[in-house]
């Protein structure tokens, strides 16, 4: 009886991960510690930096193959990913993709232990997520993309979402992933939807274990080294034999539809219904009628915009048209309140399980009707409050049905199509990466109501143990962390912020003005080229000091790289 | 959030480079790099503020008792004067290991 003594890979912290996963003796680390590119952002607010800015990038071999290990430090700051932190794995993941695409294959491997957004840089966490999702959407025609949850914090937030657009996922018991935090569902929704002092619930609810049986994940595995590093190696052995999940949107689409929630789910159902083949349906067959009309900027300025042309959606939510600027095509994509929806966290507009899978199915249905011919542009109309807040969200993986929608609008870059977002109301968090934030071009008004954010005020403060009156205080000095569109436009990403339209009730001459910008960004984008979004660091606010970090730590991983 | 600064006479060289901890709850990182001078140099950030007597104290123990030429940098974020000996120890040995030890 032989047992050999386990070494915990829980238990080591983000540096110890990195080594493990390599060769013994390739291990190489970039932007180490002792190159001191920490993050600019938080000594301002009176919290102490850390020199390698909690996330650990490593090149080496795996196996005698070419890999790129990416390890988060969930110790510090609970792993949230802030500019230079965001840019170590945005930018890791770049060159990566440079190389795959010279003939170099290089295999990224992510260990995620954060919480997602750092809240103290919001809006730059939420760029850099964005830009990390790219990468990883890109990367994964090239080589699989390993993710590696083996717990402590888990995966959640934003980067719940870049999990789940990893080629495969690897967890232990001990690993979470869900797009909310249990204490964000608690304040948001109320203690009745979710109890964040209930541990069993949260780990029976978006623990390893559940995850991989319902289909979340792709494997479980004990918490020992020897363990992960196998994993890791067969994954990238056989990385290439998986569907994406975020691909499959049929038969997500199908899954949910088939769900009876009129009572709690529980855990063992999902697992249940994910692995039985679909029987009924339920809902959602009938194609919207155009007479149900939902209040708010997002329906307001689709009907404008699409100007008659027949919506196809079946999802009241989800409003889609294709319509005509001149003699460029365009499919217009808004979310938008439904009151009656069977989701009951999801009816002001917010980004749940049935909008992101949704959008998936209708971008990449125009990508499939495109393939051979001319690419329509996809315009996102974005006006929303937030992601949902929920159980089921959580327990149905709402994560993954936000990765479904942020890889089809990357897809749909990739594939040619011009992409671009107009923002004429709230762009936040998980439902703003969702729906909008892969765009080629931003577009935004000029308008009190316009905001973009990571999370309501509220919920920001709880979790950073902050007062309401202290976190208004940090908006003020650090642009990122405020609510209003004129501090967003200081990072650089939008590609214009367009004056005098009237938001909330607009015109047919506001309706020109909007005309006239999407057609000369799609314009923009066809001269320029670039399939990425690249642009939004070349941009001149960007360049002026707005990205100032995230260019810094791309220039020195690019010269540390050979 | 504090930043304190200590400077003490040395004479030993140290022959590599270290770094250990994390800036995580109760604990702390340490850098500590060769200097050319004649003289340890050291920086502490904490973001626990009021305890200034307290660093000096055990700053001072440690570096009156190793007497090593270094910058050092410490970001703290609420380390025990415990941990903050044991992580400095630590970084010592790192910092200090002989290439004859190591096989």
């Amino acid at each position: 009886m032989t047992q050999a003594l386990r070494a915990s890979f829980l238990e080591c912290s983000g540096r110890e991960r990195a080594i493990k996963l390599l060769d013994d003796g390739t291990y190489r680390e970039l932007l180490s510690p002792f190159d001191g590119v920490e993050s600019p952002h938080l000594e301002p607010q009176g919290i102490v930096p850390q020199s390698d800015d909690g996330v650990i990038v490593a090149r080496g071999t795996i196996n005698g193959q070419q890999a790129v290990v990416i390890s988060i430090e969930g110790s510090f700051q609970g792993g949230g990913i802030g500019e230079v932190s965001g840019s170590k794995i945005a930018g890791a993941l770049e060159i990566a993709l440079k190389q795959c695409k010279n003939g170099i294959k290089v295999i990224p491997v992510l260990v995620f232990d954060t919480g997602g957004v750092r809240l103290q840089e919001a809006n730059y966490g939420l760029l850099s997520i964005a830009e990390i999702g790219a990468a990883i959407v890109a990367l994964r025609r090239h080589v699989p993309v390993i993710a590696v949850i083996p717990g402590k914090i888990g995966a959640f937030g934003g980067m719940s979402i870049t999990a789940g657009l990893c080629s495969a996922i690897i967890m232990t018991r001990e690993g979470r992933l869900g797009l909310n935090g249990p204490e964000v569902i608690e304040q948001e929704a109320g203690i009745r939807e979710f109890d964040s002092k209930d541990r069993p619930l949260i780990w029976s609810t978006i623990g390893g274990e559940q995850r991989t049986a319902a289909g979340f994940a792709d494997l479980l595995i004990e918490d020992d080294t020897e363990s992960i590093k196998e994993a890791v190696l067969y994954m990238i052995k056989s990385g290439a034999i998986f569907a994406p999940r975020t691909e499959q949107v049929e038969r997500y689409e199908a899954f949910l539809n088939q769900l009876d929630l009129s009572q709690r789910l529980t855990p063992e159902d999902v697992r249940r219904l994910w692995n039985e083949p679909c029987k009924k349906t339920v809902g959602e067959s009938q194609s919207v009628s155009e007479n149900v009309k939902s209040e708010g900027r997002g329906q307001t300025w689709f009907d404008l915009l699409r100007d008659g042309a027949p919506e196809i959606s079946n999802v009241p939510s989800v409003r889609v048209a294709d319509a005509l600027i001149e003699e460029t095509k365009v499919r217009y994509i808004a979310v938008v309140p439904d009151t009656q929806s069977r989701f009951s966290r999801a009816r002001n507009g917010e980004v749940g399980l049935r909008e992101g899978w949704t959008i998936a199915k209708y971008i990449r249905e125009a990508i499939q009707e495109d393939q051979n011919g001319e690419k329509r542009a996809i315009v996102a109309i974005v006006d929303v409050p937030s992601q949902a807040y929920g159980y089921h969200e959580e327990l149905l993986g709402i994560h993954q049905a936000c990765a479904a929608a942020v890889d089809a609008y990357a897809s749909a870059r990739i594939n040619g199509h011009p992409v671009v977002s107009f923002i004429p109301g709230n762009a936040i968090s998980g439902a703003f990466l969702s729906h909008g934030m892969q765009a080629h071009r931003l577009i935004a008004l000029r308008d009190p109501g316009v905001t973009v954010h990571v999370m309501s005020k509220k919920s920001a403060a709880r979790i950073t143990h902050r007062s309401l009156e202290e976190l208004e205080a940090a908006a003020k000095k650090v642009p990122a962390m405020a609510y209003d569109i004129e501090s967003f436009q200081k990072l650089g990403a939008l590609h214009s912020l367009v004056d005098g339209i009237e938001a909330d009730s607009p015109e047919l001459k506001d309706r020109d003005s909007i005309y006239k910008e999407i057609k000369e960004a799609i314009e923009d984008i066809e001269t320029v080229g670039s399939m990425d979004l690249e642009v939004r660091l070349t941009s001149p606010l960007a360049q002026d000091g707005g990205r100032a970090a995230s260019i810094l730590v791309r220039k020195k991983l690019n010269e540390q790289w050979n | 959030m504090e930043t304190l600064k200590y400077t003490f006479p040395a004479t030993k060289k140290i022959s590599q480079r270290a770094h250990v901890g994390v800036v995580g709850s109760g604990d702390m990182e340490v850098i500590v790099e060769p200097y050319e001078g004649a003289e340890a140099e050291v920086t502490v950030r904490t973001g626990v503020t009021g305890f200034k007597k307290t660093w000096e104290a055990v700053i001072d123990r440690f570096f009156t008792q190793h007497d090593i030429a270094a910058k050092v940098k410490i970001n703290d974020f609420g380390a025990t004067p415990g941990v903050v000996t044991i992580r400095l120890a630590q970084a010592l040995e790192v910092s200090s290991l002989d290439t004859s030890v190591k096989s």
